[in-house]
Order: C-alpha cells, then sequence, then structure tokens
C-alpha cells in the first residue's frame, strides 16, 4: 500500500472497523497520561488553595532533579528490581526443568507452585512481616534456638537487614510466575534436538547451554520485560513490609510518588514524578523490545 | 436534638484512619461539598483547613473561650481566629509499674535510672521504658514531649525553625541514648505503633510506657492484663538538667469546625455547642471515657466514673499539654521531622546532623508554601 490511490474503501472501511478499539485506548491510556502531564507543569497543591493553579513550566521536573530523596528512591528501586529478578531466574529457571521433566504427580507439583503466586501481595507481605518480627516472630524464634542469634534481632531497623524481608518476599511470591513462562517456553522446544545432541555425545551441560538456553531466550526476555516493569512499580510489598523505612533507606520511586501525590496532595509534583516514572518504564520496555529484539507479538 | 426541634442531625461515617479521613475531607472540600456541615478534626488540622478557607471562623458566635484548656484553644486558632472548638482531649501520659517502681519520676533522668533498677532486679521486665518510636506521626508526638522537657521547640513565636538549636538535639541524644547507651528502651520500639507498645505494658514486660489514655481500660481488666491494679499514670516529666525544660504531654484529640460551604452554619454552631457543654462531655467521659477539654470538670465528682486516672493526674497533663506546631503545612513538616527523627534513632545520622537536615528543609517548605507572607499575617505561630 504504498500509493494513496490505493487505499481506497478497503482501507477506510479497515479504520472505521478498528477504530473503537483507538477511541478505546485514547480514552483509557493516552487521555490520563497527556492530562498527567499537563497537570505536571502546574503549582497545584490541593492542601493549599492560596497558592492557586499557576502554570510553572517543568519547574517541577526541575525539582525532582534536585531531590536526593527521588534518587535515593530510584536507586532502591533499581537494587530492588536487579537482585530480585537475577534470583527469580536463577531459581525459576531451576524449578521449571524440574518440572519439565516427566514424574507422577507433575500436574500436582505444576498447580502447588503457584500457590504463592496466588496470595494476594498485601497478604504474603503481612505474612512475611510476622515472620520477621522482632517479639516472636518465626525467623527469631528460630535462630536463636538454634544458637545463631545470642537475641532476637530487630530485622527493619537497618537498611541492610530491613532489604531481606523485602527481596525474600518477592522472590518467594513471584519465582512461580517466571518458572511457569520459562516452563511454557521449554515445552515448545523440539525434543528431536536433545535426542540428536545425545546422538552426537554431547552431555546435559551442554545441551543445557547450546540448545535450551538459545531456544528459552524468547521466553527469558519476555519474563524479564514483564518482572522488570513490575519491579520498577513496586509498592504493596515495601509499603507494607518497610514502609519505606528505616527512614527512607527502603523507599521505592512508587511508595515516594503516593506520598507526594496522596499523602501530601501534591497533584503537581506528584503528576510530574508519575511522568518520569512512566517515561523510565516505557523507555526499559523500548530497550527490551527494541535492543534485545523481545517479539511480544506473534510474528515469526 | 430535643432543645431544638428544628434541626435534624445526620451521621456520616468517615474512615477511621486519620490520613484517609484526611485526604477524603480535602477531597470534598476541593469539590466545595457541603456536607457534612459539621467536621471533625484531627488536632493538627485546625490551621491547614483555616488557612485553606474550608471551615468558618467561630469568633462570631463568640464561644466562652477561657473556658477550655488554653493548648486546645492555641491548636485551633489560626491569624488571630478561633476555628474549631475541642471536643474532646487526648494527651501523652507516662504508665509507670507501682509495684516496680513506687515513686512518680520527678526528673526524665530519674526515669531513667528507675527503669534501669527496674530492669535489673530479680523477676524484673525485659523492657524499661516501651513507646511508639515507627516513623509515623507517633514519633513526633514523642518528640515533642522530650523536646519540651528539654525546653526546645520546633518553631518560635516569631515562626522561626528553631528544631536544630542545642535544646533539641540535647533532646534527640537523650532519646537515643535511651536505646544505645543506657539500654533502657529495647530497639523494638522503633518499629512500634501505641499497640504493641500496650502489649508490652500490659503483659508485664516494661517498667514504663509512654502512651495516650486510651489503654487503662483494657489494662485495667484482670482477664486480659497482667498489670491490672499495679500501675499508675502520670505526666511525662521534664529534664533535670535542662533550666527551660517544663514537664510536656504531646496534645491529641478531635475538635469540631464547620465547614466553609454548610448549607446551615448557624444550626451547625449550635450542634457544635450542645457537643461541647459540660453536660455532654461528662455523658462522653462516662460512656466512652473520653477527657472534657473543660478544666472546670475536672473537679466534678461524676468525672471519677469515665476516667479511670485520678484526675488530678489527667488535669496535671493535659495543663502540660503543648500542641505540635500550628501552622497549615503541619503534615508535611512533620514527615520531613519524622524521616530525619527516624534516621537519628536507627543511627544513620547523628542527631544534629539529621537536625541541621530537617530545619533546612522544613525552611524551604516554609519558602515554597508562601508560608513566611502567610504567617506574617497571622500574629502567633504558636505551639511547640
Amino acid at each position: 500500500m504504498r500509493k494513496v490511490s490505493r487505499l481506497g474503501s478497503e482501507a477506510r472501511l479497515g479504520w472505521a472497523l478498528v477504530s473503537p478499539a483507538l477511541a478505546v485506548i485514547a480514552l483509557i491510556a493516552i487521555f490520563p497520561l497527556g492530562w498527567t502531564f499537563w497537570e505536571s507543569l502546574h503549582l497545584h497543591e490541593l492542601r493549599m488553595p492560596w497558592l492557586g493553579k499557576p502554570f510553572i513550566g517543568l519547574a517541577n521536573y526541575v525539582e525532582i532533579a534536585k531531590d536526593p530523596r527521588f534518587w535515593a528512591a530510584l536507586g532502591h528501586t533499581a537494587f530492588f528490581t536487579v537482585v530480585s529478578i537475577s534470583l527469580e531466574l536463577l531459581i525459576g529457571l531451576f524449578l521449571a526443568l524440574a518440572m519439565n521433566r516427566v514424574f507422577r504427580g507433575r500436574g500436582f507439583v505444576r498447580a502447588a507452585v503457584l500457590v504463592p503466586w496466588a496470595i494476594p501481595t498485601v497478604v504474603a507481605a503481612l505474612l512475611w512481616r510476622f515472620i520477621f518480627e522482632s517479639q516472636g516472630g518465626i525467623l527469631n524464634a528460630l535462630l536463636v534456638d538454634a544458637g545463631i542469634l545470642n537475641q532476637p534481632m530487630v530485622w527493619f531497623i537497618e537498611a541492610s537487614t530491613a532489604w531481606v524481608p523485602v527481596i525474600l518476599a518477592d522472590v518467594w511470591k513471584t519465582t512461580p510466575f517466571v518458572a511457569l513462562l520459562l516452563l511454557a517456553g521449554l515445552q515448545n522446544i523440539d525434543l528431536s534436538l536433545y535426542e540428536a545432541a545425545a546422538v552426537d555425545g554431547a552431555n546435559a551441560w551442554w545441551q543445557l547451554r547450546h540448545i535450551t538456553l538459545p531456544l528459552l531466550k524468547p521466553a527469558i526476555l519476555v519474563t524479564l520485560i514483564f518482572r522488570t516493569l513490575d519491579g520498577f512499580r513496586v509498592f504493596d510489598l515495601i509499603y507494607v513490609l518497610t514502609g519505606g523505612g528505616p527512614g527512607t533507606s527502603t523507599e521505592p520511586v512508587a511508595l515516594y510518588t503516593f506520598n507526594a501525590l496522596l499523602q501530601n496532595l501534591r497533584f503537581g509534583y506528584g503528576s510530574a514524578l508519575s511522568v518520569v516514572i512512566f517515561a523510565i518504564t516505557f523507555g526499559l520496555a523500548l530497550f527490551y523490545v527494541r535492543g534485545l529484539g523481545v517479539r511480544l507479538g506473534g510474528e515469526e | 436534638m430535643q432543645l431544638n426541634p428544628g434541626i435534624r442531625v445526620e451521621l456520616q461515617r468517615t474512615p477511621d484512619d486519620a490520613s484517609q479521613r484526611h485526604q477524603l475531607y480535602v477531597q470534598w472540600l476541593n469539590a466545595r461539598v457541603g456536607n457534612p456541615s459539621i467536621l471533625q478534626l484531627d488536632v493538627v488540622w485546625t490551621p491547614e483547613f483555616a488557612a485553606a478557607g474550608w471551615v468558618l471562623s467561630l469568633d462570631r458566635y463568640g464561644p466562652a473561650k477561657s473556658e477550655f484548656f488554653p493548648a486546645t484553644m492555641a491548636a485551633n486558632t489560626w491569624a488571630g481566629k478561633l476555628y474549631a472548638l475541642p471536643w474532646f482531649a487526648d494527651v501523652g501520659l507516662l504508665y509507670r509499674r507501682t509495684d516496680l517502681v513506687p515513686r512518680e519520676p520527678r526528673t526524665l533522668e530519674e526515669l531513667v535510672s528507675d527503669a534501669h533498677s527496674a530492669m535489673s532486679r530479680r523477676g524484673g521486665p525485659r523492657y524499661g521504658i516501651v513507646s511508639q518510636g515507627a516513623r509515623y506521626e507517633g514519633l513526633i508526638t514523642g518528640f515533642v514531649e522530650y523536646l519540651g522537657a528539654f525546653g526546645g521547640r520546633i518553631i518560635d513565636d516569631k515562626g522561626a525553625v528553631v528544631v536544630n538549636r542545642p535544646e533539641a538535639v540535647r533532646a534527640l541524644e537523650f532519646m537515643r541514648d535511651e536505646l544505645y547507651r543506657w539500654h533502657v528502651a529495647p530497639l523494638d520500639v522503633l518499629t512500634w505503633h501505641e499497640e504493641e507498645a500496650r502489649f508490652a505494658f500490659q503483659n508485664g514486660n516494661a517498667a514504663f510506657m509512654r502512651n495516650w489514655p486510651y489503654p487503662v481500660a483494657a489494662m485495667s481488666d484482670t482477664v486480659q492484663s497482667k498489670v491490672a491494679g499495679k500501675f499508675a499514670v502520670s505526666p511525662m516529666p521534664a529534664s533535670g538538667t535542662a533550666p527551660a525544660g517544663h514537664s510536656t504531654a504531646a496534645l491529641g484529640g478531635a475538635q469540631l469546625a464547620i465547614n466553609a460551604y454548610a448549607e446551615f452554619p448557624d444550626a451547625a454552631y449550635k450542634l457544635i455547642a450542645y457537643l461541647t457543654a459540660p453536660e455532654q462531655m461528662l455523658e462522653r467521659a462516662q460512656a466512652v471515657g473520653q477527657y472534657p477539654t473543660r478544666p472546670a470538670l475536672y473537679d466534678d465528682a461524676r468525672l471519677k466514673r469515665g476516667i479511670a486516672i485520678p484526675l488530678d493526674n489527667a488535669r496535671r497533663a493535659i495543663e502540660s499539654a503543648t500542641p505540635r506546631p500550628v501552622t497549615p503545612i503541619y503534615t508535611e513538616l512533620s514527615e520531613i521531622l519524622q524521616i530525619e527523627l527516624h534516621r537519628a534513632l536507627v543511627r544513620q545520622a547523628e542527631p544534629r546532623e539529621a537536625l541541621d537536615a530537617a530545619a533546612a528543609k522544613i525552611n524551604a517548605l516554609i519558602e515554597r508554601t508562601g508560608m513566611r507572607k502567610l504567617m506574617a499575617g497571622s500574629s502567633s505561630a504558636s505551639g511547640t
């Protein structure tokens, strides 16, 4: 369809048919985004009506760039994302390989693995909070009984130890999801490749490196893209477990934004933060799709 | 209401969680909703709502201001005008195990040594002093009490930020030393809210507790409490080493104000006047144990049935109550302080450094929100 004249009635019909879908996308995605961006160019503090709602250009973005708490939050988010996804991929791959074997009760195991994933994040976070609680927490009781600790430890008052329950909870909850995505990828691999490799004398490690991992790459990349975007938006888990503390040393950008927008009701500044988060996740998605060639559609 | 048969009152439920309720109010008022016509405000919200023009000044109705505790009036005054009447008072109290510490400590230093000797007794409690030190508003209420005990303030009468002055640094150092130097407060309190402190005290694990009046009832119940009949309540003491220090209690409680968009403000005021009348306060104290905001009632024998602690102690505590900073930007100011105090108490920063950072951020907040101009307009930005 290089020539306009060939567009013709068929193309117009095509546009007409997709227009409801486009309208819905515009309404639920583009319009709120545009509005948020417009809002972000204003000084708009819901609790301070005396300030009015003046247009201030990019001043909110300048404030973000100058705010050390924002940069720290960005660092925490990146740290959380990288550490938890690395662990999830490693453990998830191991689980997927195990579940891909033919054994009795395979269906049961596959269903059982999904249980943590099925638990709402807030509930899971509360469970982990109970486990790590200093008084009467199960973990402290176990560690003291085993003689590893002399007295119960307060996990949530030091940054280094406060991250432990956060990352563990995320790994515990999300690894099953990763494992299932990878399992789906594994099942697409033609078994005859392994047979041929075995005939040629390749051992299991060689098969993993030269058959499984290359052919699993699309599944791994899809998993990465999902998990990275999720990781960057992490909110509920940390909100419940540490509240961003001690101080603000486990605060992710989403929690910082929530605070600005919904606690302090700074609509202009909070909107600017939302736009920044959007830009970052969009950039990451673009990087995965363009840079690493993740195929989200079905075109092979 | 039988006194005013022409007025029909409708109750509207709001979230119990203070910050959720606040958020809801702000949304309503931004949309200029006139319902409910009476708003129940937390003690630190009144200036914010007044400066925003969301509640009406009550001065036109001429309420008898002198009949209420002065601290409650100060907290509800903005730019020289009264915007809400105190419905009931909440006040920070020091709970003490009378079987372990027979005499009320007269100074903070005595409090620490009493706690220490109670802990080192055979079979003594695990903790000396428990309180709420998680990073939330409760931490500020505790800090305000230590701050007053050392003669410090957050914002002075002229509106200058003084939270990094030496008195304040000493107060914060004292709080930190209770944790790491004298070991009378467990590190756990840095993650605790009111309820965790109550559990610890109620189960007999602490010699002292800083809390509000509400736990008295549950802790006096022999079925669930191990300390029933074995505790007493008094005001938080002042430091014995700070000449300007004075016994200080954080002031909390509910205020009643008139929605600026209300259709019938005069009728609303009649209801507020009724709810804050002496008879009503006595009834509320008896029914739900809430503390009256009128000092005269503490001489009334009928109050004894509602208030489980000696009336004189209750009155002394409220008289030593200090509002948190009375300013429209309180919530954000509090957030800054919460973070910096918590950083100092978990030893991410030295107290001096943390308070300097807090002062710088509060000053920037005052600049950003145009408060200098607003405060110049208001004669007294009082409070701690």
